[in-house]
């Protein structure tokens, strides 16, 4: 008897909450909200002494010997149509060591490297490497150049 | 520290530059700016490893240069593939 009263009332809590379950209407889902257009723009400077096939650095440092070739890789995000990506090299006494142009048309995520060398060796000291994108400074890394 | 401490000369320094996204239409890939010191030859040698190849430089930017015995620091060539 207590067992068929508990079946009754199990089957009513059922149909109770399957008759405002089921019944309720299939919405669609609502729409995602619209994504903003990224602002290109330079997310990292790394310095090293490689560089990977996707413009990584291999060997990340900032010590660099006199026969080293250096690699700057910058990453950036975001699109534009054109933009244009200057590395400048400085050595301590303000001497312009060379300044390197990349135009670019990045549709997403990018890498950009830049490298120098000098046969004759580097003269030990300080050195400087300055980003800019579209003409505004946009990163900028130090590095010294050591007896090796 | 020496006053008359030398200069270092970067005359032989060369360069580059890749992306992995794509070139602007319409842009040239790579452009050098003129430093003291550079000649045409300079510069060839430096972003080609060829002295020789300096009329590449300057047929690509007989616009901005007069006479390709004459360059000048800050001046922008654009740098076709040699």
């Amino acid at each position: 008897m207590r067992a068929a009263h508990h079946f009754r009332l199990a089957l009513a809590a059922g149909v109770i909450v399957c008759s405002s379950a089921c019944s309720k209407k299939e919405e669609p889902a609502p729409a995602p909200p619209p994504v903003a257009p990224v602002v290109f723009r330079v997310t990292s400077v790394d310095l090293g002494k490689g560089i990977t096939a996707d413009k990584m650095v291999a060997n990340s440092t900032s010590d660099f010997s006199p026969r080293d070739t250096i690699y700057v890789s910058v990453a950036t995000e975001g699109a534009s149509a054109a933009a244009s990506l200057k590395a400048r090299w400085t050595f301590e006494d303000g001497q312009v060591v060379d300044e390197t142009t990349q135009s670019v048309a990045p549709t997403g995520p990018a890498r950009t490297e830049f490298h120098i060398s000098k046969p004759s060796g580097w003269p030990v000291g300080k050195y400087k490497v300055e980003i800019t994108l579209d003409g505004a400074l946009a990163g900028s890394k130090d590095f010294e150049v050591k007896r090796s | 520290m020496s006053a008359d401490r030398k200069s270092p000369d970067f005359s032989d320094v060369q360069s580059g530059s890749s992306s992995t996204a794509p070139r602007a239409p319409g842009a040239p890939e790579r452009t050098y700016t003129v430093v003291a010191g550079d000649s045409l030859s300079k510069i060839a040698k430096r972003v080609y490893g060829d002295p020789q190849k300096w009329r590449v430089i300057y047929e690509a930017n007989r616009n901005h240069i007069k006479n390709p015995d004459l360059i000048y620091p800050g001046q922008i060539f654009t740098l076709p593939e040699a």
